[in-house]
């Protein structure tokens, strides 16, 4: 929540779009995604599953198998094009550049390979490091993501750690090479509430420590109220709504970020905390609706080019705060929230 | 254990189910009371069936499978003289089959749907359905016919002249490979296929390892570990499926043992052979559970 | 010369009761669906034709075989294949294109009661392992662990050895091979299905056992059994033909594929033709078995719940 978000841009990501080949046909999950992250900016993105979060960032780092997935736009990590990179390059700037930390810990650790195996050839992938300096820095890193006893889990097997220990472990690995922006793929989703606070406390720990940038994708909007400087809402592949925490979480402007937020009174009602359900499901990425995504399901449809044509990303509300505008993709309630 | 006992004692019913004498028609038109009685005695086939198990079974644990009808020799000297000849033919086909199998199914796996896939899934389909006898004739034909590059048949030991060794052993070891490899092929390629979509690979690439790191260290090897399985349970059946393969190639192993004990009703080696597969199936089931567990940090203590 | 080979029958799910029966029970492939999704799958849907075709042939082998299996004609022994002996002819004269369409019949004949009798037995003693657990399961399962240790190929020979060569015995010893495959299958398939609602739901309403394994367990739990079925068939031809060149399957003069094979082998220097189209026949067989497997699976059991191939080799 502390704004430190002065500093010059890091990430910048313009117009990304990705289609999958998939076996039911082609699927646009990305459709023209545009944002910026600024150094010890952490920026929150959320939005239901399937809303092309998870697809996006992996986009960036070329994580997507290249077989079925087409993607285009401009993405830029410190100005160099991600998109347009050598794969060795990419592999270079995987780790140094961008550390990533997925959703499962129980599965994004490589089960017969120690602990300290997984981190130490992360190490030794960037820079002439021997083993045993790599092993200490293994441990150092063990240590400041609180694991207990770290020389003794580094020879130990991810089964034998509980998930919120293995996280820490897919977080060390992510942190390994001082990355100048984190991604976190719903990194906490899968822990109890305990280990998710302390895992806050340390990202939000390196944020300020290293001015690292960082984006946070989740469903919990306890978590964005907690960390987020700035939150990106996603749906249908496309951004519908950012702008500053308090902007879009105190006044909404597209239907859909009020719905998620259970502010409107003819949607169920959200637990604290929690994503309310909007009835309906998101839109097949194979078969989205023309006009604005987000009609199908939205409970306002006040307006003729509702079914028609897509809204564009325009400055609602208040507009800018702190030089930091708070923009939404809708038709309704143009020119200030209801 | 019980395992054990249980083949033992299904081994022994088999034997004795047979209608008729055994030891009389062993003997056939070589019948002589004298010879006859002196057998009888010898198998113990004068004592009660309950007796005569255990005792069987009592000097089976002991090495002695008793004397065979035919021969006279005792059936532990017969085994051991074609054990070595069976165990290298199987070992040789495991080695084959792995050398097609595991680049095979890992390029396969690489590229699901390219040409190479589509290929190696006919051809591992086709070695999976081809009759291996008539592929041994076909080769035979082939190689030792028409070519004349290598014998059709036979077994020279490895310590007498291991140019000769290895020129009769390469076509059985082909066909019954082949046909091993066909199976295995497809294991490693779904085993692959499924490493590579694994969680941990993404997380591998993501810290910027090298491609053909992540490959070796986070696919392959993770998708390799079942293999070990998979290879036990063919060696396996290689070690008793190469009875039509020895039989084909005029090689002198366990299999042809024990379609000539069959064909001489020769039972207590055709008992000891049986047994001695059954043992050997359980052996490699226990090598490769302890292996496994070796290997395998998941499962080990 | 040849029966009806005994069809391939699994439990179909019967589709008007079904509805009526009860609402618990989850949609199941039907079978009209399954045909319908294995005609798109085009490999399949060509190995079902080739093998409908295969069983024609071995029904209506009298009139489509152009002589008689044993028609022994002198001179004309030894024949390559030409327009009036397509396969050509063995060492006794007789036409080998007739001998492979009699020998279809045997072949299939025993491939279908070996699978038949392994099926039965072993989804019975998979059936009653996986639903009533506990020491039944011990020491069915234990009992089929003792069988499995057996080599296949020598316990066949075994069986042969004891109860005489010949079509009845052969489809026997192959049925005892294969039995602990069925047991284990149906009983991995049905421990997935006991604990699924419907059949708590059968059991709390005080259906008997009886019932609830008929009704509701076996043909939930068919899938993979029917998969197995497919698979096992092409092993069980394959077997057959290896046991009958062993001598110890079909005798001759039967005209068994497996049987012509020994036969041929010896004349393959000077009359390749011999061996040659009995082996295509086998291959060709077991071949569109296992391709009609697969096409099963990747429709009934995705999950792939069966045993990988290989289960009799």
């Amino acid at each position: 929540m502390t704004a430190t978000a002065a500093g010059e841009p890091l990430l910048e990501v313009e117009d990304l779009r990705v289609r999958l080949r998939t076996p039911r046909g082609p699927a646009s999950v990305v459709n023209g995604l545009s944002y910026s992250v600024r150094r010890g900016e952490t920026v929150a993105v959320v939005g239901e599953s399937g809303s092309g979060k998870s697809v996006s960032v992996l986009a960036l780092l070329g994580l997507l198998p290249a077989r079925v997935a087409t993607v285009t736009g401009a993405a830029r990590l410190d100005g160099e094009d991600l998109l347009g990179m050598s794969p060795e390059r990419l592999r270079q700037v995987r780790g140094p550049g961008v550390g990533m930390v997925f959703q499962d810990p129980m599965t994004s650790l490589n089960p017969v390979l120690t602990i300290g195996r997984q981190l130490v050839e992360g190490i030794r992938a960037h820079g002439e490091v021997s083993k045993a300096e790599a092993r200490e820095r293994a441990a150092g890193l063990l240590t400041e993501v609180g694991l207990p006893d770290p020389e003794r889990a580094l020879d130990r097997y991810p089964h034998e750690l509980s998930g919120g220990m293995r996280q820490r472990v897919v977080i060390a690995i992510a942190l390994s090479n001082s990355p100048s922006l984190l991604i976190a793929d719903e990194a906490t989703t899968a822990l109890d509430v305990t280990v998710q606070a302390q895992i806050l406390d340390l990202v939000e720990k390196l944020r300020t420590d290293h001015g690292t940038g960082v984006i946070w994708i989740t469903h919990d909007l306890g978590v964005v109220a907690g960390i987020a400087d700035r939150v990106l809402v996603m749906y249908g592949g496309r951004c519908v709504e950012d702008g500053t925490v308090d902007d879009v979480l105190e006044r909404p402007a597209h239907p859909y970020t009020r719905g998620l937020l259970g502010a409107l009174p003819d949607l169920a009602t959200a637990d604290e905390g929690e994503l309310a359900t909007i009835p309906g499901t998101p839109p097949a990425p194979t078969d989205l609706p023309t006009g604005c995504v987000f009609w199908p399901r939205c409970p306002v449809r006040g307006d003729a080019r509702c079914e028609t044509e897509q809204p564009p990303l325009q400055v609602v509300g208040a507009g800018v705060t702190k030089g930091l505008p708070h923009r939404a993709a809708t038709w309704c309630g143009e020119g200030g929230a209801r | 254990m019980v395992v054990l006992a249980g083949v033992s004692v299904i081994v022994f019913a088999l034997v004795h189910l047979v209608p008729g004498d055994p030891i009389r028609l062993a003997l056939g038109t070589r019948f002589d009371q004298a010879t006859y009685d002196a057998l009888r005695a010898r198998s113990g086939l004068d004592q009660p069936l309950v007796e005569q198990f255990f005792g069987w079974f009592g000097r089976a644990l002991g090495g002695d499978l008793g004397v065979s009808f035919r021969s006279g020799e005792t059936v532990t000297s017969l085994i051991a003289e074609r054990l070595p000849a069976t165990l290298t033919l199987a070992f040789a086909s495991i080695l084959v089959a792995l050398l097609i199998a595991v680049p095979l199914g890992t390029i396969s796996a690489l590229r699901p749907r390219s040409f190479v896939d589509r290929v190696a899934t006919v051809l591992s389909q086709i070695g999976i359905s081809v009759p291996e006898f008539w592929m041994a004739i076909v080769l035979i034909l082939v190689f030792a016919g028409t070519l004349g590059w290598l014998p059709s048949g036979g077994y020279v030991p490895l310590t007498e002249d291991p140019g000769a060794w290895a020129q009769r052993l390469l076509l059985p070891a082909v066909v019954t490979g082949v046909v091993s490899g066909s199976v295995i092929t497809r294991f490693v390629r779904s085993s692959v296929l499924e490493a590579l979509g694994a969680d941990h690979v993404r997380t591998a690439q993501a810290k910027g390892l090298p491609q053909r790191q992540v490959f070796t260290w986070h696919v392959l090897r993770n998708a390799l570990l079942p293999l070990v399985t998979v290879t036990g349970v063919q060696l396996a059946y290689l070690l008793s499926g190469v009875v039509v393969v020895e039989i084909v190639f005029s090689w002198p192993g366990l299999g042809q043992l024990a379609l000539q004990a069959v064909q001489a009703r020769d039972y207590p080696v055709l008992q000891g052979a049986i047994l001695l597969f059954a043992v050997v199936f359980l052996l490699i089931n226990l090598v490769v559970d302890l292996l496994y567990t070796a290997i395998d940090p998941r499962i080990r203590r | 010369m040849t029966g009806q080979p005994v069809p391939q029958t699994a439990p179909s799910p019967d589709a008007t009761e079904a509805g009526v029966r009860s609402t618990q029970r989850p949609p199941r492939p039907r079978w009209r669906e399954t045909l319908g999704l294995l005609a798109r799958n085009p490999t399949a849907a060509v190995a079902a034709t080739v093998l409908l075709l295969i069983v024609l042939m071995a029904v209506f082998d009298e009139t489509l075989a152009p002589a008689g299996p044993n028609e022994i004609s002198v001179e004309d022994r030894l024949q390559a294949p030409s327009w009036e002996h397509p396969f050509g002819t063995d060492d006794l004269g007789r036409d080998i294109l007739s001998r492979v369409i009699l020998g279809a019949g045997v072949s299939l004949r025993v491939g279908f009661l070996a699978v038949a009798f392994a099926l039965v037995v072993g989804a019975l003693i998979g059936l009653l392992a996986g639903f009533y657990g506990r020491w039944v399961d011990d020491v069915l399962m234990r009992f089929m662990d003792i069988l499995f240790a057996f080599p296949a190929v020598l316990l066949a020979i075994a069986v042969l050895a004891v109860r005489g060569p010949g079509a009845g015995n052969t489809a026997l010893a192959i049925g005892i091979v294969y039995i602990p495959v069925f047991a284990r299958v149906t009983r991995a398939s049905v421990l997935g299905v006991r604990e699924e609602v419907y059949v708590r739901a059968s059991r709390s309403v005080g259906a008997s056992d009886l019932r609830l394994l008929t009704r509701h367990v076996l043909p939930n739990a068919a899938p993979p059994i029917i998969v197995q079925t497919s698979i096992s068939l092409a092993f069980a031809v394959l077997a057959e033909a290896a046991l009958s060149f062993l001598g110890l399957g079909t005798q001759p003069p039967n005209p068994s594929w497996g049987l012509m094979l020994a036969e041929g082998r010896g004349f393959i220097d000077i009359a390749w033709w011999l061996a040659f189209f009995p082996g295509m026949a086998i291959f060709l067989t077991v071949l569109c078995f296992n391709l009609l497997g697969d096409g099963l699976r990747d429709v009934l059991d995705p999950r792939q719940r069966t045993l990988m191939a290989g289960g009799g080799r």
